[in-house]
């Protein structure tokens, strides 16, 4: 994307496979470099997925693109926020 | 990637580069070598620098590498040893009859050389990017080599008569270029690249087959016109079921005591959802509202499903028979689990409704409809298990159904419109499947097939248990509701039921007369890779048994079903069938893989920016699409060339196409909006106006 700075500085990243859904697989990135949630769909495998497996790939550093904030996004979170309080 | 020692004799010419870290001594065959196709990439993303010595890969064939090098090295007379010379004549060679353009800025006196003009096999791209234009009066490279320059002339520009000393017109001549003459199994194709006043006779005697004869003009994807055909058999459609759609329209709905239709309106039964919520153990709870176009305003859950409300008459299957049908209503499934979190979560289309809604897409609501909106709150943490979706989808059939009940009982004089739905075989006509690819990982990518009512629950097998194989549906059971989508994640590009209801390739590609449709199949989309090639090679021998002559393949999203999307056209490709393929690419879904067979792609992109935009259907398959994905078959089908792609992802690749179809075929297509049609909330309308 022509917005990003360093969108061509590519680093390898290595996690291991924490959470195996029908929907939806979760990965810790080695190095304590944070989590990761994806739809299956976007998950490439020559096996049955299964927790404790090693997944790789390649990823440039995320920047924030611009000081705006969408505020459809903040009334979305909101909304799911007071929700998850009602429910609690 | 290495290459093949067959893909390597077809790119002789091009640049040689290793793919792999080569040692000392190695002999470089084709699997040493990477693929030019990926060359602009890695280049532009800065893992390679292409030197001014480079090696051809003819060159290189054979030669000795002399010290060990890393992958991507390119191949230069310092790291190789016993490589071919290509004397400069060979390299100069050059095609004489095409059009001169300057390649350098040349001054007034010099004398034009070979090596002035621009290499002839860019002309087209050049010209697509309005670089220069080749009129008739540009002079060919054999009329202006070693011809004077009059006047200054910068790069890039066409030789003009005007601008070179002494310059003759050449006696005119009929310019050919390409042209061939093939008559094969029946079949006579007489090829014109670019012709004038060309006038073919052809004794009939010679002619076998349905063909007699056509003159084709080169364009990328034209629908070409056939030449006057005398003699062709023509044999008769042949009708082969029909499906009647009774059309009832509703304009209001409202609650009562009981489900009923009474006129124009819709009755819910206010306590349905007690029973709704019976459907599933999963289920916690469940409510329904009614939206009118005047609360599209409102927030709502992430938008799951939308979904026809029609129901078959007496005891026909989907597909057949007559069906009755609700106009202006449809179903639309919601939900979160009992934490809040939205089922189906990734990029889900919660929000205000009209804020993320692309109106009258085929998987879409219609602007006017009313939503019987259901909010189904399953277990916590069920929604990204598999039983999660479909006891959503499950207990919101339970409130259809008995809408469906009730309609069933209406007197047949209620319903004012019939429609009805022929699917005819073209015997003689270029035969033609259409491949859908599902989703099937689990979750939410899963499907119902075939199940008793239109997109109702009971009866129908999720592909995911059907081991993703794939399933022949005829392409009336597809627009009755055979399929019942648990849909996608990726609110732009995901297929809601009512896509498949109102599947507009299906519909084009029935109805279209060049075209005999055979069939419509559904092949899942596993996770793991050994699936995906199983389901694909199983795809592949059906396709070949069928005997088609052309296949359309489509997917929905982007992401690992883009492997197995590959693998079907490949399958069916290798097979010597011609195939288009259909996918939401734009920017943000390039293929992760590709093969020689993947040369005709339409893209269903239409977001402004290539991406998904997380307005619901907003780059799903529309008409557009589907006549551009047949008008590219045909093409195909009758020996035509596809452009080359254009290396970056650029919208006007389809509106070129569009206009030409629009002007081969002397008609009309609609243009559908993309996601500015939409509106903009208040606060953020405010917050682009104080940006101004």
């Amino acid at each position: 994307m022509a917005d990003l700075q360093y969108g061509d500085k590519i680093i390898e990243m290595r996690g291991i496979v924490t959470e195996v859904h029908d929907g939806m697989v979760a990965m810790d990135l080695k190095g304590r470099l944070g989590t990761f949630r994806i739809p299956r769909r976007m998950l490439i495998s020559d096996y049955e997925v299964k927790v404790g497996q090693e997944v790789g790939f390649r990823m440039s550093f995320v920047e924030v693109t611009s000081d705006e904030v969408d505020e459809k996004y903040i009334n979305k979170i909101k909304a799911m926020n007071d929700k998850k309080e009602r429910c609690e | 990637m290495s290459l093949s020692a067959e893909h390597v004799q077809e790119i002789l010419g091009e640049n040689a580069v290793v793919c792999c870290r080569t040692q000392a001594g190695s002999i470089i065959a084709a699997d040493n070598l990477e693929d030019p196709a990926i060359f602009p990439d890695l280049e532009d993303s800065g893992l390679m620098t292409i030197p001014a010595n480079i090696l051809k890969i003819e060159q290189v064939l054979g030669a000795k590498v002399i010290k060990t090098i890393d992958s991507l090295t390119p191949l230069t007379p310092e790291n190789i040893e016993g490589y071919k010379e290509i004397s400069v004549a060979v390299e100069l060679e050059i095609d004489e009859t095409a059009k001169a353009v300057l390649k350098f800025d040349k001054k007034a006196g010099e004398i034009l050389k070979a090596e002035d003009f621009e290499n002839p096999m860019h002309f087209e791209k050049m010209e697509d990017s309005n670089l220069f234009e080749l009129s008739n009066e540009v002079v060919t490279i054999g009329d202006a080599l070693d011809k004077k320059l009059m006047t200054n002339v910068n790069a890039l520009n066409p030789i003009k008569p005007e601008m070179l000393e002494g310059y003759q017109a050449p006696v005119k001549k009929v310019e050919k270029m390409n042209n061939s003459f093939k008559q094969s199994g029946g079949m006579m194709r007489i090829r014109i690249g670019e012709g004038k006043d060309i006038d073919i006779q052809i004794p009939v005697g010679i002619m076998g087959g349905e063909y007699v004869g056509e003159v084709v003009e080169e364009a990328p994807i034209a629908v070409p016109t056939a030449a006057p055909a005398q003699a062709v058999v023509q044999q008769e459609a042949k009708k082969v079921r029909s499906l009647v759609k009774r059309h009832h329209k509703i304009t209001k709905v409202d609650f009562a005591e009981e489900t009923k239709i009474e006129g124009n309106t819709l009755f819910i039964r206010k306590d349905v959802c007690d029973t709704a919520v019976e459907a599933s153990d999963i289920v916690k709870s469940i409510k329904i509202e009614i939206i009118t176009p005047d609360r599209y305003n409102e927030y709502s859950e992430t938008i799951m499903d939308v979904q026809p409300i029609a129901t078959k008459e007496e005891d026909f299957k989907v597909g057949t028979g007559a069906t009755r049908v609700l106009d202006g209503v449809i179903v639309m499934v919601t939900g979160t689990d009992e934490n809040g979190v939205q089922i189906g979560e990734f990029g889900s289309s919660e929000g205000i409704l009209e804020e993320n809604i692309l109106w009258g897409r085929p998987g879409a609501p219609d602007k006017g409809d009313i939503f019987i909106k259901t909010e189904v709150v399953i277990s916590a943490g069920m929604n990204m298990e598999r039983p999660g979706p479909y006891a959503a989808h499950k207990a919101s059939d339970v409130i259809t159904q008995e809408i469906r009940n009730v309609m069933k009982e209406l007197d047949e004089s209620i319903f004012e419109e019939t429609e009805e739905l022929v699917q005819y075989r073209r015997p003689g006509k270029k035969k033609v499947v259409v491949v859908k690819e599902i989703m099937g990982q689990g979750a939410m990518h899963d499907n119902l097939i075939l199940p008793v009512e239109p997109v109702g629950v009971l009866g129908g097998k999720p592909n995911v248990d059907l081991g993703n194989v794939p399933v022949m549906l005829n392409p009336l059971e597809v627009l009755d509701g055979g399929i019942h989508a648990l849909t996608c994640i990726g609110p732009a590009s995901k297929e809601c039921s009512r896509h498949y209801y109102r599947e507009p390739l299906v519909m084009e590609a029935m109805n279209d007369e060049d075209v005999d449709l055979c069939g419509v199949i559904f092949v899942g989309s596993p996770q793991v890779n050994s699936e995906k090639f199983y389901v694909s090679e199983r795809l592949g021998m059906i396709v070949e048994a069928l005997d088609v002559d052309g296949a359309i393949v489509t997917t929905e999203g982007f992401g690992n079903n883009h492997i197995d999307f590959a693998s079907h056209i490949e399958q069916i490709g290798m097979r010597g069938i011609e195939v288009v393929g259909m996918s939401f690419c734009g920017v943000q879904g390039a293929l992760v893989v590709g093969n020689k067979y993947m040369k005709h792609m339409v893209d269903n992109n239409k977001s402004e920016e290539g991406i998904e935009n997380e307005v619901l259907s907003c780059n799903t398959l529309c008409k557009e699409d589907a006549v551009r994905a047949l008008g590219m078959l045909k093409s195909a089908l009758d020996g035509n060339d596809v452009k080359t792609p254009e290396r970056k992802w650029n919208s006007n690749v389809k509106e070129n196409n569009l206009e030409i179809i629009e002007k081969s075929n002397d008609v009309k297509i609609d243009r559908v909006l993309n996601e500015k049609s939409i509106p903009l909330s208040e606060k953020r309308k405010a917050k682009m106006g104080g940006n101004q």
